[in-house]
């Protein structure tokens, strides 16, 4: 391996003198460090029962009878529940319906359409479906009954994929969606797209597969229900990145009890890229098992558990076309797709597979004619939901392998084509044709400070050293914008998104002058009590030191909808920057009654309240903490300003944010063996302004080696019955710390005007094109063998394979 | 069956089942919750503790099997709130945690190299990277973990005294380049 030196110049402050862009350490480092955070698998209330949830061995089947007389007499068994014990518990409702709120599943009692049951009763869909759960004295004891438990199934036909799922005649999941289909989802425009492929010099197709994987946090999933009987309320703890948002949908639209009855707490949450936002039929098993048993009931998942329950991501069959001039000018892309949704729709999976991915087809260039058609299809596989860089990865493959198979048919140097279609930056906002209006960029920027800092220019030589190694040495370039910062919640809603999307903030200043904020987000190892309190601190002009971040609980934080889709720091950190400029024009207020003087001539600079021109006064200016103490004794106040400095902001923004960027990946394949080793890899990405460079870095690099997991390893693969193949670490390659070099990496700085802190989503944006810039480079690297595409994941022997002539 | 065993220097007696996994033993029956359980197959090293001073995965061996050894866990290797090891320590300044999850297990298999490396010249990306494959991490993408590691070994280093230090084969190698 090839250790390109980790440069790390994203760690430099950005944003001059201000805290913001300080590479600040994590305060939630040494906890994690020590091994003291908990997680929800380390809840130990008293008195806890535990829950093992019994899954279909099959695929499709109808469920004849279960017979739980056995399991109950086991020891330490203190109830078996099947579907029949939960008649009244509605259906987990899904949220994100595209095309609006029509469903094909009966009306849900809210007006929301349902979907997967509590349990499954007279029929299940995948393996893995629940179809009965016991509780015990210990995981032990709970996990032996299930084997007891004996079902009769009677096998039905299985169909895993989406385009089958769709064919006449294929086996049917849905009585109420004849055909399987979910929706049938467009945008852009196909008249002219359909048009200007018709008429163009050069049209490129392919085929392709963006196979379906598993995003795995190390953590599974977990639950514990708390049911407190002299209240009537329902505590749950569970591994989620949204618990506002989980307490609206367990309470009104799935248990039925009123909203203020139920408290969700995340603890602390090891990892989720996207899987922990969802409902899950978990989550109201162990509350209403705890009302039932009058105990705490606690269940956490196993590794083979996760993978056969928690949503999948990816998973389109696309046929894509792209047309262009001869000297590389593209007018037109097309894609149609099948997406597979999987047994059941999972909370927000349909928008995923559709508007996520569709919108987004276009990437960074400037298109006249877009068109893209989705068929969301039903099948008995894990139902499908998001996964780091959602939608917008699988946009970004097609497009970028679109793009090089287009330059090699044209004869041109693939850099020399990107740039030739790149947005120009006086375009902004640009509207892409699909649905989304980029807010800001500097494409070209970007672009070139990719390809400079890549070596790109010798590659050429490159390639002829490797080949005296018996090494075939490849370079990919992909390029990406993704859609961020979700979102404007008017504008959801015309996504077919049924809820706010909006995110807020209190802040609490306390009478020694110390700083509490709360949010509505919720962290699964971004470092929000670090960044955050950074925001707060530098906009009240205090020490960080003195801020502390709360969040996590419904019982202490203001509502909000959840960390998903890179949205913490454009959303939340906005929300807090709004708060605490309401608490510095209270107090330039107040100040103006404490120092008597006008308010015109009261100015707030850090952490300071003075009259205009006697900063160093002490006459004339007050600290932030002696105001802090004066507004808490509230002496002397006109009626006009409350005591007391407590402020909140909801946040909803005028539009999304849209952070891109280009990713180069150099491969070298193995003549012999077929094995690609990533060499050196190169990111430049553009997230607007950040807050804190060190932990955003952290999460670029581990978004990066995400995305060369799906090029190179991983897969979650079924049988022809249904039965996932890839069901536990043995089975389902993960990259380990061997897969990659140190990256490269540097950043552009495009501010979104759609924000206060020029914030874009930053996250999981690096996750977005690594597949398609690895991909490319397993092409070039085999182009003289006339390879044109190679399905992922690129395995050893598919690569050894085309090296010896066999088409794919 | 009665086993005992000595847990962060604490002995510890208690009945078990045959089966029961180390690792069970140290999370439901001693509390120890530092360490973690991240899969069902020995793949992740969440589970990673120090049998007798060698890393090992607590979800592999049974609690019979480790009878009457030392086990040493994160809950070991600090005191609660207290300060960090300097393999901690490194890892805080590169910021090689996130959700945190694989940290308490790789904390305790980097313990063994790094102690290791006192003595000798410090492991290169590509060994630390080796070590590093039994240990899962979906968040870090393990860079900031290795650039860690490095610090902590160059710190390490820096604390043996030169005697010590020259005495290296490696070092002894580059002087004879030297002369
Ligand atoms: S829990 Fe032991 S290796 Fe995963
Ligand atoms: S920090 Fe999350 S798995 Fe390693």
């Amino acid at each position: 391996m090839t250790a390109v030196t980790g440069e790390t110049p994203l760690q430099a402050p950005i944003q001059g003198n201000g805290l913001l862009g300080q590479p600040l350490d994590s305060r939630e480092d040494p906890q994690l460090l020590r091994g003291e955070a908990t997680y929800v698998g380390d809840i130990d209330l008293p008195g806890t029962a535990h829950m093992a949830i019994l899954g279909s061995p099959v695929a499709h089947a109808k469920v004849l009878s279960i017979d739980t007389k056995a399991a109950e007499q086991l020891p330490g068994v203190l109830k078996v529940a099947t579907a029949a014990d939960f008649t009244d518990v509605m259906p987990l409702p899904c949220i994100w319906i595209p095309g609006g709120v029509e469903s094909h599943f009966p009306p849900h009692p809210y007006g929301l359409p349902g979907s997967r049951p509590v349990l499954s009763g007279d029929t299940v869909r995948h393996v893995g479906d629940p179809v009965a759960v016991v509780v015990a004295e210990t995981p032990r004891q709970a996990a032996a009954a299930l084997a007891a438990i004996s079902v009769e199934y009677e096998p039905l036909p299985v169909v895993t994929r989406a385009d089958e799922a769709l064919a006449e005649g294929a086996p049917q999941l849905h009585e109420a969606v004849p055909g399987n289909l979910n929706a049938y989802w467009t945008c852009g425009d196909k008249d002219r797209t359909d048009a200007a492929i018709a008429a163009a010099e050069v049209t490129v197709e392919l085929d392709l597969v963006n196979q379906r994987t598993i995003n795995s946090p190390i953590e599974p999933r977990g639950a514990v229900g708390d049911y407190n009987t002299a209240t009537g309320e329902y505590t749950l703890y569970a591994s989620t990145q949204g618990p506002h948002n989980h307490r609206f949908l367990l309470s009104a639209l799935v248990l039925g009890i009123p909203f203020n009855k139920l408290r969700v707490v995340a603890p602390t949450v090891g990892g989720s890229f996207g899987t922990k936002g969802y409902l899950y039929p978990d989550m109201p098993l162990v509350l209403l098992l705890s009302k039932a048993l009058g105990r705490p009931v606690k269940w956490v998942d196993t590794r083979t558990g996760l993978m056969n329950s928690t949503v999948q991501g990816r998973d389109h069959r696309q046929h894509v076309t792209l047309a262009g001039t001869r000297d590389g000018r593209i007018t037109a892309v097309r894609c149609t797709s099948y997406a597979n949704l999987g047994a059941y729709p999972s909370t927000i999976g349909p928008g995923v597979a559709t508007a996520l991915m569709g919108r987004s087809i276009s990437g960074m260039y400037d298109i006249d004619a877009a068109f893209c058609e989705v068929y969301a299809a039903f099948t008995n596989t894990v139902s499908l939901g998001a996964q780091r860089g959602s939608g917008r990865a699988e946009a970004a493959f097609l497009m970028e392998r679109l793009v090089d198979r287009y330059a090699s048919e044209i004869g041109m140097d693939p850099a020399a084509v990107r740039r030739r279609n790149l947005v120009p930056k006086e375009k902004f906002p640009y509207d892409n044709g699909l649905g989304w209006t980029y807010d800001s960029g500097d494409y070209q920027l970007n672009f070139d400070r990719a390809i400079e800092l890549s070596g790109y220019a010798d590659m050429p030589a490159r390639k002829t050293e490797a080949r005296t190694r018996g090494k075939r040495l490849g370079v990919g370039i992909a390029s990406y914008v993704a859609i961020c910062g979700v979102g404007p919640s008017t504008r959801m809603s015309k996504e077919g998104m049924l809820g706010g999307t909006w995110e807020s903030a209190n802040i609490r200043v306390h009478p020694t002058g110390e700083v509490t904020v709360t949010v509505g987000s919720a962290s699964t190892g971004q470092s929000h009590g670090t960044v955050f309190a950074q925001v707060a601190a530098d906009e009240l002009g205090i020490d960080p030191a003195t801020v502390n971040v709360y969040e996590g609980d419904t019982l202490k934080a203001p509502y909000g909808q959840g960390t998903y889709g890179s949205r913490s720091y454009s959303m939340a950190a906005p929300a807090i920057a709004l708060t605490a400029r309401k608490i510095k024009s209270k107090l330039v207020k107040a100040g103006a009654v404490f120092l008597g003087v006008p308010e015109d001539k009261v100015v707030y600079a850090d952490g300071k309240v003075f009259e205009e021109g006697h900063e160093d006064d002490p006459e004339k200016s007050k600290t932030f903490a002696e105001l802090a103490m004066a507004m808490w004794y509230g002496w002397g106040l006109p009626p006009e300003i409350e005591p007391a400095l407590d402020e909140t902001t909801h946040f909803d923004p005028p539009d999304f944010n849209y952070p891109f960027g280009t990713h180069v990946a150099v491969v070298e394949i193995d003549e012999l063996t077929g094995e690609t080793e990533v060499v050196a890899y190169t990111a430049v990405d553009d997230a607007g302004n950040i807050g804190n460079p060190k932990i955003v870095l952290g999460q670029i690099e581990g978004s990066i080696l995400h995305g060369l997991g799906q090029a190179l390893m991983e897969h979650a693969e079924y049988d022809p019955d249904g039965r996932l193949v890839s069901r536990d670490l043995n089975h389902y390659a993960l990259p380990r710390a061997i897969d990659a070099p140190f990256f490269t990496l540097d950043k552009t700085t495009t501010p979104s005007p759609h924000n206060p802190l020029g914030a874009k989503g930053a996250g999981e944006i690096a996750t977005v094109p690594p597949a398609a810039a690895v991909v490319n480079a397993v092409v070039d690297a085999l182009s003289d063998l006339g390879v044109q595409h190679i399905d992922m994941p690129v395995t050893p022997e598919k690569v050894w394979r085309r090296l010896r002539g066999e088409s794919q | 069956m009665d086993l005992s065993l000595n847990v962060n220097g604490r002995p510890e007696q208690f009945s078990a089942q045959p089966n029961e996994l180390l690792v069970e033993r140290l999370r439901d029956g001693l509390g120890l919750t530092g360490t973690k359980v991240g899969c069902d197959t020995g793949q992740c090293g969440t589970c990673v503790v120090r049998l007798d001073g060698r890393s090992v995965k607590s979800c592999l061996i049974l609690t019979a099997a480790a009878a009457g050894s030392a086990v040493t866990t994160i809950e070991g290797v600090t005191t609660p709130g207290g300060e960090l090891t300097g393999l901690q320590e490194a890892l805080r300044e590169e910021h090689g945690t996130q959700c945190g999850f694989c940290t308490p297990g790789m904390v305790m298999a980097l313990g063994e190299l790094v102690e290791n490396t006192e003595h000798r010249e410090p492991p290169t990306e590509p060994e630390i990277r080796e070590w590093l494959t039994g240990n899962l991490c979906r968040c870090t993408g393990y860079h900031s973990v290795v650039r860690g590691v490095q610090r902590a070994c160059s710190a390490a280093r820096a604390q043996v005294p030169v005697e010590q230090g020259t005495a290296q084969p490696a070092t002894a190698a580059a002087s004879g380049q030297e002369g």
